[in-house]
């Protein structure tokens, strides 16, 4: 296949934007090749769209699902074609995951937070998504055997235990959310500080997340910590944010790469004391990423309308509940985590929503270096990952911005900086938060770019960069965005004008981590007592076995692994 | 004016679903527009003319002034009259589940009895159902938080359970009994019932029930005073309780259980 004249955009090769030809063949880039030609004159083409960060499959998601029989009458789409059906908006079915993400160009999309113990229920979900490859980040901010690891300051034992539950959880890496709240949750209580100490296991959040980011530096593994802050949704929650950040700096990274990523950074960037006062505290926290390097975030965009949160960050779902008068559901995982989903509504008129919106927006315009800024909504956090060419639109027009602020409340422009920004993203920076930058974050090498051997998953949009200008037409944009021309996944053409003509399946990356015998050795003598005490399974029955990755891509690592190359 | 005459050509053992069957959709239709319709019987597609025969006016009108008449037994055809606006639908049979769901405005008018569903979520107009009605008259989809926002429903005959679930506004009459659960989650909306029911105003925090017949009263209600209307006396509630709700109960002295 050969794709020709495209303005082709891909940052990690530094081209940006000029009229190239792009080879494929057996589903790589390649310097040459022949067959069918697909006419890209002029038209904008990016690497097919890497999300590092969405909700897409497991017990959450599913239990999003039941809770809202109410949203899956939003999104229905009869079977067409080669489609099965679709339902949803904010929590759609398997299909439909792989069909919007693969019509607005996105290839692969990574699933946030999987608690071991649930991880084959995941990869029943991820089997079911067409067309993207994909992968699961597992949990281990509350885990016991991780809590105790650190207590007895064992980072051997504590990265023995983090390869094991990767291979266990067939994982790609390893998340953090509200280390040590989610315990705490448990007896009707959280942490309410870095130093807070976990009830009845004489540890603190900081030394829960300072052992778990050296054990995934000592294993080498392709992607940071990534890590869901304490306190997050709170007001004044910047400086444990900036603390937390502050207590990583001195980390060497077992790769070249951060040694932290930042999840859905927007709930995290609140200042003020209660909602009253609440504000935006955007501008510290882009002051810190721009003057520090181990450090890269995602956005978690919040967009007005319907959203449903789910996270594994129990005791906040309660205070959404408490707050909404909603839907809640509570679910505490055994001796791993805890969680929470609620239904919510995000409301122009609300001053609240409306400083969160403009938090999203200002973070992305004052980080300066857009390798370290990922744009996504937290799907279906902030929004639907549907919605993300509205996020896209309003990044590279000041006008847009403009515009919608005027809708919003008129205390907004006190509560934020967003007004006075006039910085616009161009293509290249677009490029980089959601093709290039996702997949060298996560360790992704044939990902998010173009050159010969990466994956041939490429986008080309019904835009003209040459001509259109994104500024004032942003219109166009938005709807450019939303459709691709084509999508080409492993060198199918899998979407084209928004109709999907092809559903191949996609891979499943997960990491095989190799530790020396003899800490899992001594790791194995703790978790034979924990199952046998605890668990409510067996622990030959507790790993996912292969038949429920059909098409695994296995990424290795461990302590004896050289440091691999820099990503693309 | 536009009449529109339509007879199912046989009695349907697999469902319809006939959302197109509303003064909306058929006003600026011909009648061979009409005719080939789609419509779903089960997992299949179909035209309006394999099933029904429509005979009537010929050019196109306003919605305001179609009437839809349906003769014949439509207790299998769900959907009848789905978000119309204006209008009138006239069903001399019984009518399946969901019609006049989302409805807007107009009326639809039900000779015979209407199956569940009925007015779920609608939002204005008026249902009149001569027989007797199903579960969820004017209620919320599953998972819904509102159910009928306004507009009018009455039921000549008896209602089944949950009645007005989720009522967020407009008033629902049934002259008969109505089943368990009337007015649950009431949210603003107003409900009478002729007859007897169980347990009204579960979850009530606004919006009026009254009871004329029998009633098993929630311990969730409290009771305020005794008001006399028309001529009777009328035991009134506050509640419910449970969910700090202001909503209010009338039911008449004596008859609570």
């Amino acid at each position: 296949m050969i794709i020709k004249g495209g303005i082709v955009y891909d940052p990690a090769n530094d081209v940006f934007g000029e009229e190239m030809d792009l080879c494929v063949n057996e589903g790589r880039i390649v310097e040459d090749a022949k067959g069918e030609e697909i006419d890209a004159r002029g038209l904008l083409v990016m690497p097919g769209g890497v999300d590092a960060h969405s909700h897409i499959a497991g017990t959450k998601v599913n239990t999003g699902r039941i809770m809202r029989p109410d949203d899956a009458r939003l999104g229905i789409e009869p079977r067409s074609g080669v489609c099965r059906p679709s339902t949803g908006y904010t929590v759609p079915n398997c299909y439909a995951m792989g069909y919007r993400y693969a019509r607005m160009g996105y290839t692969t999309v990574f699933e946030a937070a999987t608690p071991i113990i649930e991880a084959r229920h995941t990869h029943e979900e991820l089997e079911e998504i067409p067309i993207l490859d994909k992968g699961a980040l597992t949990l281990f901010g509350n885990n016991w055997e991780v809590m105790e690891c650190v207590r007895d300051k064992d980072i051997s034992k504590l990265a023995a235990y983090v390869a094991w539950g990767l291979r266990s959880a067939r994982g790609y890496g390893v998340k953090i959310v509200n280390p040590g709240g989610g315990e705490a949750w448990g007896f009707g209580s959280n942490v309410k500080s870095l130093n807070d100490p976990v009830p009845s296991f004489d540890v603190t959040p900081a030394e829960i997340i300072a052992g778990l980011a050296r054990a995934n530096e000592m294993l080498h593994l392709p992607h940071s910590i990534h890590l869901h802050f304490n306190n997050l949704g709170k007001p004044g929650n910047y400086t444990t944010a900036l603390e937390t950040l502050e207590l990583l700096k001195d980390i060497k990274p077992g790769r070249m790469r951060q040694v932290v990523h930042v999840a859905h950074m927007q709930f995290s960037a609140y200042g003020g004391t209660s909602w009253r006062d609440f504000e935006s505290k955007a501008p510290v926290i882009a002051d810190y990423f721009n003057s520090h390097n181990h450090a890269t975030m995602d956005l978690g965009q919040l967009l007005f309308g319907s959203a449903t949160t789910m996270t594994a960050d129990a005791p906040l779902e309660y205070g959404n509940a408490r707050l909404t008068h909603n839907k809640w559901s509570n679910h505490d995982i055994e001796l791993e985590e805890s969680s929470g989903v609620v239904p919510m509504v995000y409301f122009r008129k609300m001053l609240v929503n409306a400083v969160q919106w403009a938090i999203g927006l200002e973070l992305a315009l004052l980080t300066r270096d857009p390798w370290k800024v990922l744009m996504t909504t937290d799907h279906p956090n902030g929004s639907p990952f549907i919605n993300y060419p509205e996020v896209i639109a309003l990044l590279m027009s000041k006008p847009k911005r403009d515009a919608e602020m005027a809708t919003l409340h008129e205390q907004l422009p006190k509560r934020t900086s967003l007004g006075g920004i006039e910085r616009e993203l161009d293509w290249t920076q677009i490029a980089i938060m959601t093709r290039a930058a996702p997949a060298r974050i996560l360790g992704l090498e044939d990902k998010g770019h173009l050159g010969p051997g990466a994956d041939a998953d490429i986008s080309i949009y019904n835009l003209r960069p040459e001509e259109v200008d994104p500024s004032q037409d942003h219109v166009l944009v938005k709807k450019a965005l939303a459709a691709a021309k084509y999508t080409i996944k492993s060198g199918i053409v899998v979407s084209q004008e928004g109709q999907i003509l092809a559903t191949p399946e996609g891979k499943t990356f997960w990491v095989d981590a190799g530790v020396p015998q003899a800490d899992m050795d001594r790791l194995m003598v703790d978790l034979q007592e924990k199952f046998e005490k605890y668990y409510s399974v067996r622990l030959s029955n507790y790993a996912v076995q292969d038949a429920y990755v059909p098409n695994p891509k296995v990424i290795r690592a461990g302590i004896k692994v050289e440091p691999m190359k820099e990503v693309a | 004016m536009k009449t529109i005459t339509i007879t199912p050509l046989k009695a349907f053992e697999i469902s319809v679903e006939a959302e197109n069957i509303s003064p909306d959709k058929l006003a600026p239709l011909t009648l061979s527009q009409i005719r080939s319709l789609e419509i779903w019987q089960g997992n299949r597609k179909r035209k309006l003319s394999d099933l029904f025969r429509a005979e009537g006016d010929d050019d196109p009108a306003k919605a305001e002034d179609v009437t839809i008449t349906l003769r014949g037994d439509f207790s299998r055809v769900k959907r009848i009259g789905e978000g119309m606006t204006a209008g009138r639908v006239e069903v001399e049979g019984s009518v399946g589940m969901h019609a006049g769901n989302n409805m807007k405005g107009g009326l639809l008018s039900v000779r015979g009895d209407a199956e569940d569903w009925l007015g779920r979520e609608m939002r204005g107009g008026r249902i009149t159902v001569g027989g007797n009605a199903g579960n969820y008259v004017g209620a919320g989809y599953r998972g819904e938080k509102c159910g009928m926002r306004g507009g009018e429903i009455e039921v000549g005959g008896s209602a089944g359970n949950y009645l007005g679930e989720h009522l967020c506004g407009g008033s629902i009459h049934v002259h008969g009994d109505a089943g368990d659960f009337p007015g649950a989650a009431n949210q603003g909306g107003t409900i009478f019932i002729g007859g007897s029911t169980y347990l009204p105003g579960a979850e009530m925090t606004k919006g009026t029930i009254t009871v004329k017949g029998k009633a098993r009263i929630l311990p969730g209600y409290q009771k305020i005073e005794t008001v006399a209307m028309d001529g009777e006396d009328w035991q009134k509630y506050a509640g419910d309780l449970v969910e700090n709700g202001k909503g209010e109960l009338f039911v008449r002295v004596g008859s609570s259980l």
